[in-house]
């Protein structure tokens, strides 16, 4: 079995907090939870968090990742961790100590970038983990209701689970619909030209989808209005670690690789640490690693600007901010990133565009446009017609929806609206309705 | 500080949203019933053959960006070679190298289900809720088997037992020598007697019969067209799925007919296509003919399904009833499919709307049925229809 006990985690968790500490990190408390395999599959299926409401995707989740770590295509994940306070994060029995304990240092630097960095300002993480448990109780409560039951419930999520990225981007609060009119309105009795009919709906282009259900949709009923904002606010928190994958998984390998080198571990675990270590942060070839990408731009700006500024980079910055304002030609050349697409005549996919002179800058263009929320489609409502039929449009940048795709969801959307929606797009620099 | 928890629950917290999902999974497949059989060879296939089967709706869909060649990407590469125009993957095989999943990864998720026929076989009649169905449609033919039952001291000499008749005499010798009634040195032979006499003893056990037949009869003239032919099939695979899922042994006959009938084989049956008339008639009096030579009711039991568009030249009627009867006297259960897709003209056929539906009703009971298939959406229905269970 195991070639640790408790106590040794104990004790090497003291070590590696009071390196932690002395290096100026500024972490949650955290709350290890050991557990086996099969129920660490079991956390990873619902995000990590300790309660969700029940849904059949997280079944489905469960049963890929245990097929494939059966199978050997996968190991899992050294860690977990959720945004909370205090952290929660879980140690599988099967690990070796001084994966525990890489894995713990691990821990540190996310929990210190949970609590920093500015994107995470509004997820509120000391009530995180009761706001989870809480709407798993409220879903409960429908499906439980014999006027309601599990098949409405989940048909309703079904479809929500189609548009629940397509909500507020930004961590500033939504203003409602009724507050900009108020303020166009104003500005028409001055005398200004506000360039809409003061009667249409939406006023602005609206990018919250389901914050313009619950406003504008007439025909919910409470449960369902409870519903969508269960699985908004869901999205609300986690957007902020879409938009930070690779800083947030740079920061913690930074650290746990900063500070398992000064712990000065016996050489029993530092060998197996070093390997593990270069498992994690290796280049995924022809994709991009989050964790090699973060590693070593954060290795670089501490060599060249130092500890100092690297803080203030965890602070301020979120990936697409990051990549455009620190990832540079050397670096580029160096990960050797390229840019490439599907070539139709020759039904492959060719590089179109290499990290050199005068090739980096569309490359770097092209991963800042992929990485974060903007891997996302960015929908919005375009009008609700006086007749009820919505109209959603799409902030095309150049990369096109996939068709099979964007049907089924407009018909989920449709579901939910409970009247005719459409949608339209540019598909080949067509305009495309669907 | 940090805080570690070790719990002793084992609390397996997936297990309800596991049992959703593959409640979704059994629906997929038979609703993608249709799919599967469009380009499988299946009747007569070995059970362990695995199909793919594209189990559709519960993929979870979003707003995705396309593969298209607007659609660039970005990877790595560090120590590699690399210039543009390169060509790094094929289009028709999966993305080169897929990052990590963050809620926004493209693409194609595929959910091609591998299966074998068994299983699928399974997956489908396990989730009918067929009520009584043991009792009331596969009651089997019995017949007597005879078994070995140990062993008696009286009984016919073909049935005397060597072995253990010898065994029974060297135990009385044993006995002998140790009571000291016999020595083997003086006493030449210890002759065998009556009482070491062993025979076999058989019993006659009443056995089921676990031996099926079915014939699949198909009219297979001009008026059926692929897309019939296609419906047919599909349905005929159901049901030799599930007979073949209630039988320890089962064959197929099939018999293709047009005013003629002809015992075919399962590529020729689902391919044929020849001009003429038809005589539905033709295709039971071969059956029955078949049947009397090579599956005799008393040990076999007897399936026949008859697809046909429901035409039938009118003259024959009277002798379709007469064979039909005949044939379902003998079988466990005779279903007639009339398959008519819908949209075409063919509803005001020459024959002037007489089908063979309502020809047959005379017949109808609980061992022969009619069945009218529209489309390949009615397979399911008609199937679940046909052996009295609910869906």
């Amino acid at each position: 079995m195991s070639d640790w006990t408790v106590k040794e985690l104990e004790e090497w968790d003291e070590r590696v907090c009071n390196v932690a500490a002395d290096f100026g990190l500024d972490w949650f408390p955290i709350n290890y939870d050991i557990c086996d395999y099969y129920e660490m599959i079991g956390h990873m299926s619902y995000h990590g968090l300790p309660s969700h409401y029940d849904h059949w995707s997280y079944g489905k989740s469960f049963e890929r990742t245990h097929q494939m770590y059966n199978h050997g295509q996968s190991g899992l994940p050294y860690e977990l961790i959720i945004n909370s306070n205090p952290s929660i994060a879980y140690l599988m029995k099967e690990n070796p100590l001084y994966l525990q304990v890489l894995i713990m240092a691990h821990c540190v630097g996310h929990s210190d970038f949970f609590k920093n960095n500015l994107t995470f300002e509004n997820t509120r993480p000391d009530s995180s983990v009761s706001r989870f448990r809480n709407a798993k109780k409220r879903i409960k409560s429908y499906m439980e209701d014999p006027s309601i039951g599990i098949d409405k419930v989940e048909d309703l999520l079904d479809n929500l689970h189609s548009i629940k990225y397509q909500v507020n981007r930004n961590s500033t609060a939504r203003i409602s619909h009724n507050d900009v009119r108020e303020e166009l309105s104003e500005r028409l009795k001055a005398g200004e030209d506000i360039g809409v009919d003061i009667n249409q709906v939406p006023l602005r282009r609206e990018y919250d989808l389901l914050a313009f259900f619950m406003e504008q949709g007439k025909h919910f009923s409470d449960w369902e209005l409870d519903v969508i904002n269960i699985v908004r606010e869901e999205s609300l928190y986690f957007i902020p670690q879409i938009k930070t994958k690779i800083m947030n998984e740079g920061w913690a390998s930074y650290w746990h690789y900063t500070i398992m080198n000064e712990l000065k571990l016996p050489s029993e675990m530092h060998l197996p640490f070093i390997k593990s270590h270069n498992q994690v942060i290796r280049p995924h070839l022809g994709g991009i690693n989050p964790y090699h990408l973060g590693f070593e731009m954060f290795q670089k700006l501490d060599k060249e600007f130092g500890r100092d500024e690297i803080f203030m980079i965890r602070e301020v910055f979120h990936d697409e901010s990051f990549l455009r304002n620190y990832l540079d030609l050397d670096q580029m050349i160096e990960l050797n990133l390229f840019s490439y697409s599907k070539n139709r005549k020759k039904k492959a996919y060719v590089i179109d565009e290499i990290s050199d002179e005068d090739g980096w800058k569309t490359v770097k263009n092209n991963l800042i446009k992929q990485t974060g929320v903007g891997g996302i489609p960015k929908m919005f409502i375009e009008v609700l017609e006086p007749g009820g039929t919505l109209v959603l449009g799409h902030d095309h940048d150049g990369r096109d929806l996939e068709l099979n795709y964007a049907n089924v969801v407009v018909n989920n959307v449709a579901k939910i609206w409970e009247d005719v929606v459409k949608l339209e797009t540019i598909i080949e620099e067509e305009p495309w309705e669907i | 500080m940090s805080i570690f928890k070790e719990h002793k629950t084992t609390a397996d917290r997936s297990a309800s949203d596991r049992s959703r999902h593959k409640k979704k999974i059994e629906k997929a497949i038979r609703e993608g019933i249709h799919d599967i059989v469009a380009d499988e060879s299946i009747i007569g296939q070995d059970g362990k053959k695995k199909i793919k089967i594209p189990v559709k709706g519960i993929k979870e869909y979003r707003f995705v960006y396309g593969d298209n060649d607007t659609n660039k990407q970005v990877g790595s590469a560090p120590g590699k070679n690399i210039r543009k125009g390169q060509q790094i993957g094929r289009a028709d095989k999966k993305k080169p190298g897929k990052g990590d999943k963050a809620g926004n990864e493209a693409g194609e998720e595929y959910y091609d289900v591998e299966i074998s026929l068994e299983e699928l076989a399974a997956y489908l009649f396990d989730s009918l809720n067929l009520p009584d169905l043991e009792k009331k449609r596969f009651t089997n033919i019995i017949g007597e088997k005879m078994k070995r039952h140990g062993y008696r001291n009286q009984g016919i000499r073909p049935r005397l037992d060597k072995k253990e008749t010898l065994k029974k005499k060297l135990k009385r010798k044993n006995a002998a020598k140790r009571t000291g009634t016999y020595n083997e040195d003086e006493d030449e032979r210890f002759p065998f007697h009556e009482s070491d006499l062993r025979y076999k003893f058989i019993t006659e056990t009443p056995k089921e019969n676990s031996n099926a037949v079915i014939f699949f009869m198909m009219d297979v003239s001009g008026s059926m067209g692929v897309q019939k032919k296609f419906i047919a099939r599909s349905f005929f695979f159901l049901l030799y799925q599930f007979l073949r899922y209630k039988y320890d042994k089962i064959e197929v006959v099939f018999i293709a007919h047009t005013t003629e009938a002809k015992e075919v084989s399962e590529e020729e049956f689902f391919s044929r296509g020849q001009s003429g008339g038809t005589f539905i008639s033709a295709a039971p009096e071969l059956a029955v003919e078949i049947m009397n030579k090579r599956y005799h009711p008393s040990s076999w039991n007897i399936y026949a399904f008859h697809g046909s568009d429901g035409d039938n030249w009118t003259e024959d009627n009277e002798k379709a009833l007469d064979y039909t009867q005949r044939l379902k006297d003998k079988s466990q259960m005779y279903g007639f499919i009339e398959i008519k897709p819908t949209g075409g003209q063919e509803w005001m056929s020459w024959s002037g709307g007489n089908t063979m539906m309502k020809v047959y009703i005379p017949l109808v009971d609980n061992k022969f049925k009619t069945i009218l298939l529209q489309s390949k959406d009615d397979i399911w229905p008609a199937f679940v229809k046909l052996f009295g269970g609910m869906q």
